[in-house]
């Protein structure tokens, strides 16, 4: 049921300085859409969990966009739901605008977006994480990691035990999700300081230094943007197109059956486009803009105005103007993305028709972070050389709330499952957006920040935004032990009545004149002999469940609650039949384990040693990592399949983390 | 109107064609050459399906385990008669594979054999092995040794090796180009369509480019059907053993061609660079088909024929099932250890392939003593390749050569997969009618899902790669932030 958790006191959370040498299971350190994830995931999983952040009231913070969901980014937070995560909560309680994106193009690239209220969402994620047990907050900057000697039973140079906030607090497992903070600095116009994010301080320059010169990772730069707030008054919304929620707004939520938001109390967005002068004011003002002139890779898919007037000159751009809340005075305009001096930003905007008069809030600016490469980290988010340290967020090269919340949600339950003792866990790209999400950093890497389309899945038509559940809350209370039980039981119960409809559809039949005469607007194919199914049936596009269970209603009526899953599956249902070969192959390689210490140089079989380079370079986890890295040939697969077949034979007990 | 709707077929069995990964493999498992018979192997679930409807069993009344039968074998599709044979069923696991597996023993011309692997590709559910793959069943199925498991990479080296080359070789032509040109039209094609898919509600994409990507699918239909149809495929393959002849300028490489195809096929003179162009001659050694080929000797040359031909040698040897290497053994230093330094180095600047015959020509040049003492000192040097001493003059050691050369062309004709266009034709043409089957799943669900329909074009391109190499989601989002401003 949709709900918020009344917040206990908040003094709990004022204990900055005085605190005692104490000790945890895991600490995550940042509290926005990795941290808020991994703390909630580690405490469900039953560890003692302390979230660290610089200021309590930015816990649940939209740093950038006041939206949750899209395209692919929708799959991620119905997966992070399944998962028992907080984010798709959140959103139902904070959405003010609700729209499935894509709807006219197949229920497997749906897109679950909504617009958020940044107030309600920071409040809801707060209290969620307040009446967690086993979690407790705290405010105060990390100085650095506790580094010592690595636990010689383990793969790994190193072992963090703990972090330093003013005096030393230990942990079996720490989660950094530093987010753009860690070496941040802000761009606007000629001007740059140190910061992650506008109005909040720089992160400790000891952290950094741990991770770069102490642990010896590897980390690369990259750069984002957002857009100036601008005053709702003084926008002329009458000069943009309206463009409204959804009538039904749908929950994210698999437990939630409505939105706090009611549908009639939605809030509109406006779509406008920017002009030839809009292009003229980048063009004349490029000399004062540090942060675009310089190399650094930023996203292509979220790139600010200038470069997108400067990639396809000659163009009208669009430009949403979103509600930031119920009560907020601001509106964000997603698009104008922007690094200009503030007066230029100003003169920027005003080219454009709807924004002729617009005041600007607060300006627009650019941010250039650290990253540590991630193919540095296991497929549990796991640093490879350094036992107890978990990345998740953008401080991997990711960019999104929801590649920040899946990572978290992974990296928060690895922790606690490490720290309990018990085997680290992966999700496989064959099950979820989660696990391609992971995959495709831990083995490829990063070269810009990283964002999920549905392209990124070959499994697109078994990884629907509608089945999450089915996908992975079963898996998450049996095998991962982040789900609550009142969850699991939902979703057995689905899962149950989805099989019994299926095999209901799958008996009832007639012959094609019989459905001819039932529904006279469904043009049937004559020259079909025999029986068809109402899994035939729903073959046919405008066949609906409700229709069928006007022709056998005593058989469907029980499942009506489940009528567009019911429609969605029988189409999908042979496209996933053909796809489940290609899954068990590449599930059966991910099962075939590499040592993480393994020294692919002295490795006595026949590789190459440009392949032994390779290996030695990505340290893939499994033998499904190596098989997709660029360079692997099938011989040199078959041979390194051989030495882990015979090593792990002969040898069960010294076998690595990764179990699944 | 090229377009389907879903409402005019009720089932989905028009869709589950040509999907990448359908589990049965056949392969021809003798070598090519003369022989008398051939044997295909089949292996995998849908191999008696292959067998009753190629060799006239009813379903369900296979021929007894492990027992050969004679069968008339049939195209499933026209029911011509191709060939009488012998037939064989071996229930899984008592089969090589583990699997359920089938043999056909039908004769040995090339006639037969490609219209039986194609036979054999229209079964549904049955496609081409890949290189390695029967073996790496039979691995799967712990039907190997750990002796025989070792040898297994090397094995799949050969063989991707092989068809790496077969592969570099018809890409090469008219037949490669027309293949790449239709891949990246698929490939730009699934990059409009998941473009319109990943960012339409956000971007300004246009509806227009999915009214294009009808317009090109529907071409790339049509273009591939009649590729399809048209028997004279529009090139002939190079057929037989590639073996190169190759060299330093003027060592005697057009007198070897000549010398083994008895007749003055290529010009010969004291001059260096004579030849600059390639000269093929299609031999018989052994009862092996041979395309043996001189080239143009490699050196650094300003002339810019020469120069064109020196590319087109390298391109060859590239090819190469076997080189012979021809060095001018008066240029060889008089003792062992410098001359095999010496050889060691040219054949490091020449680069051969692995598969290489040293030939050291004009021996009538030098001492018979120096002769003997290279021949014998030679064979003790690691790290040469087998070598011949020979003379084109006066055929001294020519014998030699011919029973060194005949072995080695043997060994390669006994790997089935090396240079053996019908085995690659059956492939391609599979895999061309896969992928024509997957463009009318765009077609198909273009209107109702266009998730859907863009699986088909992937699965489209996935068929095309296996012939023209793997095109991965990278690329094809690399087209997609080429072609379209996404800003979300």
């Amino acid at each position: 049921m949709l709900r918020k958790k009344v917040p206990r006191l908040l003094q709990v959370f004022k204990r900055t300085s005085h605190c005692d040498r104490q000790q945890y299971d895991v600490i995550v350190v940042g509290g926005g859409h990795a941290g808020t994830e991994a703390a909630a995931a580690a405490a469900r999983v039953g560890a003692r969990t302390l979230l660290v952040t610089q200021k309590i009231q930015t816990i649940g913070a939209l740093s950038c966009n006041p939206s949750l969901g899209g395209i692919g980014k929708g799959h991620l937070v119905k997966e992070v739901d399944a998962l028992d995560g907080v984010c798709g909560r959140a959103g139902d309680w904070a959405g003010i605008h609700f729209s499935i994106l894509n709807r006219r193009k197949g229920p497997a690239v749906w897109g679950p977006r909504a617009q958020l209220d940044r107030q309600l969402y920071r409040e809801f994620i707060q209290s969620d994480l307040l009446s967690t047990p086993r979690l407790t907050v705290w405010e105060g900057s990390v100085e650095e990691l506790m580094v010592e000697e690595p636990n010689p039973e383990k793969p790994g140079r190193h072992q963090v035990t703990g972090i330093r906030l003013g005096t030393p607090i230990s942990a079996r497992s720490v989660v950094l999700t530093t987010g753009t903070f860690l070496s941040g600095s802000l761009f606007v116009g000629q001007t740059s300081s140190p910061g992650g994010r506008i109005g909040d301080a720089p992160s400790s320059a000891g952290l950094s230094h741990t991770i770069r010169e102490r642990l010896g990772l590897r980390t690369g730069r990259l750069r984002t943007g957002t857009p100036p707030r601008v005053v709702k008054n003084s926008v002329d919304v009458s000069l943009a197109k309206l463009h409204p929620a959804d009538l039904n707004p749908t929950p994210f939520s698999f437990i939630n059956t409505q939105t706090r938001c009611k549908p009639e109390e939605q809030l509109p967005c406006y779509l406008t486009f920017t002009t030839p002068a809009v292009e003229r004011v980048v063009r004349e003002n490029l000399h004062l803009n540090c942060h675009i002139q310089q190399d650094t890779k930023g996203p292509r898919y979220c790139p600010s105005i200038e470069s997108r007037v400067l990639r396809f000159p000659g163009r009208q751009h669009q430009v949403w103007l979103e509600p930031e809340g119920l009560t907020s005075d601001l509106l964000y305009p997603q698009g104008l993305s922007t690094t200009m001096p503030p007066d230029v930003q100003l003169r920027l905007l005003r080219e454009i028709p709807a924004l002729h008069k617009a005041e600007i809030h607060t300006p627009g600016y650019g941010v250039q972070y650290d990253f540590v490469c991630p193919t540095q980290l296991s497929p549990a988010l796991q640093v490879k050389s350094t036992q107890g340290l978990f990345l998740a967020g953008q401080i991997n090269g990711t960019t999104g709330y929801e590649e920040a919340a899946a990572q978290g949600l992974v990296a928060g339950l690895n922790a606690a499952r490490s720290a309990l003792a018990m085997p680290t866990v992966m999700l496989s790209r064959t099950e979820s957006y989660i696990g391609v999400l992971i995959d495709d950093l831990v083995s490829r890497g990063v070269t810009e920040p990283y964002r999920m389309f549905t392209s990124r899945a070959e499994f697109r038509a078994s990884l629907r935004p509608d089945n999450a559940d089915l996908r992975l809350t079963l898996k998450g209370f049996e095998e991962l032990g982040c789900v609550s039980s009142e969850r699991y039981k939902e979703a057995v119960r689905v899962r149950d009545t989805l099989q019994d409809a299926m095999a209901a559809l799958q008996s009832l039949s007639a012959l094609p004149h019989i459905w001819k005469q039932k529904l006279p607007n469904i043009e049937i194919s004559e020259n079909k002999s025999g029986e068809l199914t109402c899994m035939n049936l729903l073959l046919y596009n405008d066949v609906t469940i409700e229709m069928l269970a006007s022709v056998f209603p005593e058989s469907l009526s029980p499942y009506m609650e489940f009528s567009q899953r019911l429609k969605i599956e029988a189409v999908y249902r042979p496209h996933c039949d053909l796809q489940k070969r290609e899954m068990a192959r590449i599930q059966r390689e991910e099962t075939m384990l590499l040592p993480e210490d393994l020294d692919y140089f002295s490795l006595p079989v026949s590789l190459s040693q440009e392949v032994r380079e390779i290996l030695d370079r990505v340290r893939p986890t499994t033998l499904g990592a190596a098989t997709r890295l660029e360079g692997m040939t099938p011989a040199a697969t078959v041979n390194l399949l051989n030495y882990v077949r015979f090593s792990n034979r002969k040898n069960k007990i010294h076998n690595m983390c990764l179990r699944t | 109107m090229h377009r389907l709707s879903c409402r005019h077929s009720s089932s989905l069995d028009g869709a589950s064609v040509g999907m990448a990964d359908a589990d049965t493999i056949f392969a021809l498992s003798s070598g090519h050459g003369r022989c008398g018979v051939a044997v295909v192997r089949v292996s995998g679930p849908a191999s008696p399906t292959a067998l009753s409807c190629m060799a006239g069993f009813r379903r369900g009344l296979m021929p007894p385990p492990r027992t050969a039968v004679l069968r008339s074998i049939t195209d499933p599709h026209s029911n011509e008669v191709l060939d009488r044979g012998l037939v064989l069923w071996f229930p899984g696991p008592h089969s090589f594979s583990g699997e359920d597996s089938v043999e056909f023993h039908i004769h040995g011309g090339p006639a037969v054999i490609t219209s039986v692997l194609q036979a054999l590709g229209s079964v549904p559910g049955v496609r081409p092995a890949e290189a390695g793959e029967f073996t790496r069943r039979a691995f799967q199925a712990g039907k190997l040794d750990l002796t025989e498991v070792e040898g297994l990479g090397d094995l799949i080296h050969a063989e991707t090796e092989a068809q790496r080359r077969q592969a570099l070789r018809q890409m090469s032509g008219d037949l490669g180009r027309l293949y790449q040109a239709w891949s990246h039209r698929m490939k730009r094609c699934l990059a409009h369509v998941e473009a319109f898919i990943d960012f339409s509600e956000d971007e300004l994409i246009d509806d227009g480019i999915l009214t294009e990507v009808d317009r090109t699918v529907a071409q790339l239909q049509a273009e591939m059907e009649q590729h399809l149809k048209d028997e004279r495929r529009g090139e002939r393959l190079r057929t037989g053993v590639q073996v190169v002849i190759a060299g330093a300028t003027n060592a005697g490489k057009s007198s070897l061609l000549n010398t083994l195809c008895q007749r003055p096929a290529a010009i010969v003179s004291p001059i260096p660079g004579t030849t600059r162009d390639v000269v093929d001659t299609a031999l018989d050694i052994g009862g092996f088909p041979v395309l043996l080929s001189d080239t143009a000797g490699l050196r650094d040359s300003s002339d810019l024929v020469e120069r064109e031909g020196i590319r087109r040698a390298v391109e060859r040897l590239e090819q190469a099932d076997l080189t012979l290497m021809v060095v001018d053994c008066s240029h060889i230093p008089a003792d062992v250890q410098p001359a095999a330094s010496f050889l060691r180095e040219h054949l490091h600047k020449l680069m051969p392939s692995d598969q290489c015959l040293l030939v050291l020509n004009k021996t009538d040049l030098i001492a018979d003593s120096q002769r003997e003492k290279l021949a014998v000192g030679l064979q003790s040097v690691p790290g040469l390749p087998p070598f011949c001493l020979i003379s084109c003059q006066t055929h001294q050691g020519l014998t030699d050569f011919l029973t060194a050369l005949h072995s080695r062309v043997k060994t390669l004709c006994g790997n089935p997969l090396s240079g053996s266009p019908t085995l690659t034709q059956a492939r391609h043409r599979t895999h061309l009618q896969r992928s024509v089957a997957a463009l009318a799943q765009y077609q198909r669900y273009r209107d109702a899902d266009l998730a859907l329909a863009a699986e088909g074009v992937r699965l489209a391109l996935t068929c095309l790669g296996r012939i023209t190499g793997r095109v991965g989601a990278e690329e094809i989002l690399d087209i997609i932030f080429k072609d379209f401003c996404i800003g979300k």
